[in-house]
């Protein structure tokens, strides 16, 4: 078989079958491509401002490392002016982020970019082993999470940046988008495939920011994806035809069922039709418009999308698989939703949990999973489901000019029999946390919450990890 | 599971029924242990339920409505049919008449997909359900340019002049699907067309709406597979009752029942309805390479609804929740799909991709008269003169 011409310069013998749309090129061109791409989708959404101080988040790991090596190379040949920084994140997870780290540092020296690294153990008083140790297996990803996100916003305001970037990409985005209609997580869905988000005070009056003398707090900083749109194997061809130095493993404590599921779902679309990688992230950002506010209105595009405080998707590294975990959490919601289903069959109030109110400054429920996200102020949205069985079921908005078909159902009748007795659902404020000043609904914030959880049953003993 | 004729659980000795507590439990249905009477009555409350539009008392005397039930002959849509005509009996007994009439169709595709049923169980099914009308339209119809579409009635001969046209006619279908470079998009053709053509013999007709045999599962699949296709924007319009883009109401009354619990009605029915359904082969694709993304779907549900069958309906719950954007009829529709376009679709693209100049799609639209959405540019055959 004759050995084919790369198809973009039609000199070089193609050596790449190119993942995302299967073209053949020879290697100097794929990097010159994936590189216009990604300049492309950073100029094309203005991703950044020139001379903007950019933080990247680095965790060692093949996304990060090829984001920053890109970046590095696009703005000197763009001369977009960016002051780039690393800021890394020590978990405090042995054997993993320790090797990661030294990889980060390498990138440093490098690219000759300064490096930041925050650790939880400095931040919060808890390494990941630690918390591990001390509440098991289960649930820990919800504090690491938890942790990251302020550990990011805090290390950046720490470095006076206001604009992170990660490395997610468009594998990531994808996952997250089955993953949110697997789950039935309507608001995540509408949140999953914006490129840019911003926490809301950086989106609220410019005069309280401008008071501070225009200082970046940890209550504005913004975060993006530059790597939205590029594949994940041609990320780790890029990293591979540069010779990139990484690191790479998946986090050992962590396995996500609906996450996992996902992930198979899109290997496998992958391999039947490439392109669906990228379908499924325009489906999302399609589908995001069509979900309906709090006051049960479309969307529509948003410029500017505000992240809950607690964020989404797990940065990298989350995603191996253990069998008995993965059965859990499916299991779980199976049954809540079977529950919720019986109930509302029998005519029995189901359990709908309010978001907490905080009297005296304490939470008093015990729930500790993720915080409602502000959009559901007027529906009740706990641990991720919507327990709001009298959200309205005559479903889609019909067009004026056409004669609706109305369909009564036994929902809707009990629904107007239980109206009344529905409190309605109080608005989230954004505040402040009064215990550590981070960007909150609550009066105590998320992390503040976990880490009383943890001193209070820290036991007097030190425990010795590893 | 097609060719699975067993009860979803195996019988427990001793176990009664936890609704009417007489009799013996024959199937468990979500957790609860049902007897052969209560679990007919469960799946026909649950399609009543969606019906109630079409009661007698919201029908004029003397215009009866007419309702189009496309039929594939799976244990979905033989189901439905069997369970309105049931449903219209008892209006005939309460009332003297009826709220609706029945139209059943089935779009023949035999001659130009494998693994599909073909017309031969429509007597079949007309005997047994005789009070209907009934009508078997081939797929290739759908480049029929007259205004009357031919409905072969199986009793009458076809004239030479039938057999030549419908014989142009598979041609140029069979052209358009030739020229399909995937398994995926072939389905995906099929599955458009097959609706489109729907529409058309519906309107023909004086059908108001169409009730598709959609069960869950398969609501919930579709979900995932056209996202994965890319209308994620078209989902409120492709799985939700009420009025289609296409000028008619689409409806599914089968929405809130699981293909399993189907599966097992089926086999406990009185008369059973397997001599009615036509039983797929399944072949246990080896290769990637033939995988259909409806089919990736379709057996990812397979299994998460053995299982976690609450999830497969929180799917389509919540996809259920999705607002379609207001529409109006200026606004531009895809050429394939008959989709509304609310925003043009292939700048989109640019910019998704860059200006990468090795895209090997054809993105820039030959034939500017035609725009499509995303989706169908995807499956679209480069000679665009192909499509009816």
């Amino acid at each position: 078989m004759a050995p084919h011409i790369c198809q973009l310069c039609n000199t070089s013998r193609a050596q790449i079958l190119r993942p995302k749309n299967h073209a053949r090129i020879c290697a100097p061109c794929f990097i010159d491509i994936f590189e216009r791409e990604i300049a492309e989708t950073i100029t094309s959404t203005n991703l950044f401002q020139p001379g903007e101080r950019i933080a990247i988040g680095a965790s060692g790991g093949k996304d990060s490392t090829v984001l920053a090596s890109v970046l590095k190379t696009l703005n000197d040949r763009h001369a977009w002016g960016l002051d780039l920084v690393l800021l890394s994140i020590d978990e405090g997870i042995t054997g993993y982020r320790d090797h990661s780290l030294d990889a980060v540092k390498r990138n440093s020296v490098e690219y000759d970019l300064p490096l930041k690294i925050v650790s939880y153990e400095e931040l919060y008083g808890w390494s990941m082993d630690q918390v591990v140790a001390q509440i098991g297996k289960k649930g820990n990803c919800t504090y690491c999470g938890v942790f990251r996100r302020q550990a990011l916003d805090r290390g950046a305001a720490m470095l006076g940046v206001g604009h992170v970037v990660t490395g997610h990409n468009a594998d990531d985005v994808a996952e997250t988008v089955l993953m949110n209609l697997l789950r039935g997580d309507l608001p995540r869905l509408g949140r999953a495939t914006s490129i840019l988000t911003s926490t809301p005070s950086a989106t609220m009056s410019r005069k309280e920011t401008e008071a501070d003398g225009g200082e970046v707090t940890i209550t504005n900083v913004k975060r993006s994806k530059p790597l939205m749109y590029a594949y994940e194997k041609e990320i780790v061809m890029y990293a591979h035809y540069k010779k990139l130095d990484y690191f790479s493993t998946e986090c050992i404590y962590s396995p996500e069922a609906f996450r996992g599921s996902a992930r198979t779902l899109i290997k496998n679309l992958e391999r039947i039709r490439p392109e669906s990688i990228l379908d499924v992230v325009r489906s999302g950002i399609d589908m995001a418009k069509l979900v309906p506010n709090a006051e049960g209105h479309p969307k529509g595009a948003a410029e500017a999308v505000i992240r809950n405080e607690v964020e989404d998707e797990a940065e990298g590294g989350c995603g191996g698989s253990n069998a008995k975990e993965v059965v859990s959490e499916m299991a779980q919601m199976e049954q809540k939703l079977r529950q919720d289903e019986q109930a509302e069959e029998a005519g029995t109030e189901t359990e709908i949990k309010l978001p907490s109110k905080v009297l005296d400054g304490q939470r008093h429920d015990r729930d500790l999973k993720p915080d409602l996200p502000p959009e559901a102020a007027l529906t009740t949205y706990v641990q991720g489901q919507n327990h709001d069985r009298h959200s309205q079921t005559d479903g889609q908005q019909l067009p004026s000019d056409i004669r609706t078909v109305p369909i009564r159902t036994k929902q809707e009748k009990k629904s107007s029999r239980k109206a009344t007795r529905d409190a309605p659902v109080p608005k989230q404020r954004l505040g402040q946390c009064e215990r550590c000043g981070y960007l909150s609904s609550q009066a105590v914030c998320k992390a503040c919450m976990l880490l009383e959880g943890l001193n209070k049953a820290r036991p007097r003993t030190g425990i010795e990890v590893g | 599971m097609p060719g699975k004729r067993t009860s979803i659980n195996p019988p427990e000795a001793n176990r009664l029924c936890k609704r009417c507590e007489i009799q013996e439990s024959l199937v468990v249905i979500r957790a609860e242990p049902l007897c052969r009477d209560c679990f007919t009555r469960y799946v026909h409350t649950k399609v009543a339920k969606r019906m109630e539009t079409f009661r007698v008392r919201y029908s004029g005397i003397g215009q009866q409505r007419k309702l189009l039930l496309p039929i594939s002959f799976g244990v979905s849509s033989v189901t439905l049919l069997h369970v309105l005509n049931h449903h219209l009996g008892l209006q005939q007994e309460k009332t003297g008449r009826t709220g609706f009439d029945l139209h059943v169709v089935h779009v023949d595709t035999s001659d130009v997909e494998d693994n599909t049923a073909g017309a031969a169980l429509m007597h079949v099914v007309q005997k047994r359900y005789p009070r209907h009308t009934y009508s078997s339209i081939l797929l290739s119809d759908v480049y029929d340019s007259e205004e009357a579409l031919s409905v072969l009635n199986m009793l009458e001969p076809e004239t030479n002049k039938a057999i030549e046209k419908h014989t142009a006619l598979h041609d140029r279908l069979s052209a358009l699907l030739a020229s399909l470079p995937s398994a995926t998009s072939r389905a995906d053709m099929v599955q458009i067309l097959r609706t489109r053509l729907a529409v058309r013999f519906a309107k023909l007709h004086g059908c108001e709406a169409i009730l598709w045999g959609d069960s869950t599962t398969r609501l919930a699949e579709r979900t995932l597979a056209e996202t994965a296709k890319g209308r994620g924007f078209a989902l409120p319009w492709n799985t939700a009752d009420g009025e289609s883009p296409h000028g008619l109401a689409f409806y599914y009354p089968m929405r809130d029942l699981l293909k399993k619990e189907l599966i097992a009605h089926a086999d406990l029915a009185q008369p059973p309805l397997a001599p009615l359904l036509w039983e797929e082969n399944r072949k246990v694709a080896v290769s990637t390479k033939n995988v259909t993304i409806d089919e990736l779907m379709a057996r990812y549900f397979e299994t998460v609804e053995k299982d976690y069958p609450s999830i497969v309906a929180n799917v389509v719950k919540t996809t259920g929740k999705l607002k379609a954007p207001v529409t109006s009829a200026d606004d531009t529709a895809c050429g394939l799909c008959h989709m509304p376009l609310i925003e043009p679709r292939f700048q989109v693209e640019q910019r998704c991709d860059g200006q990468s100049k090795d895209s090997m799609q054809v993105e820039a639209p030959r034939a500017l008269e035609l725009s499509l959405c995303y989706g169908c540019a995807r499956t679209m055959p480069e000679d665009t003169g192909l499509l009816p």
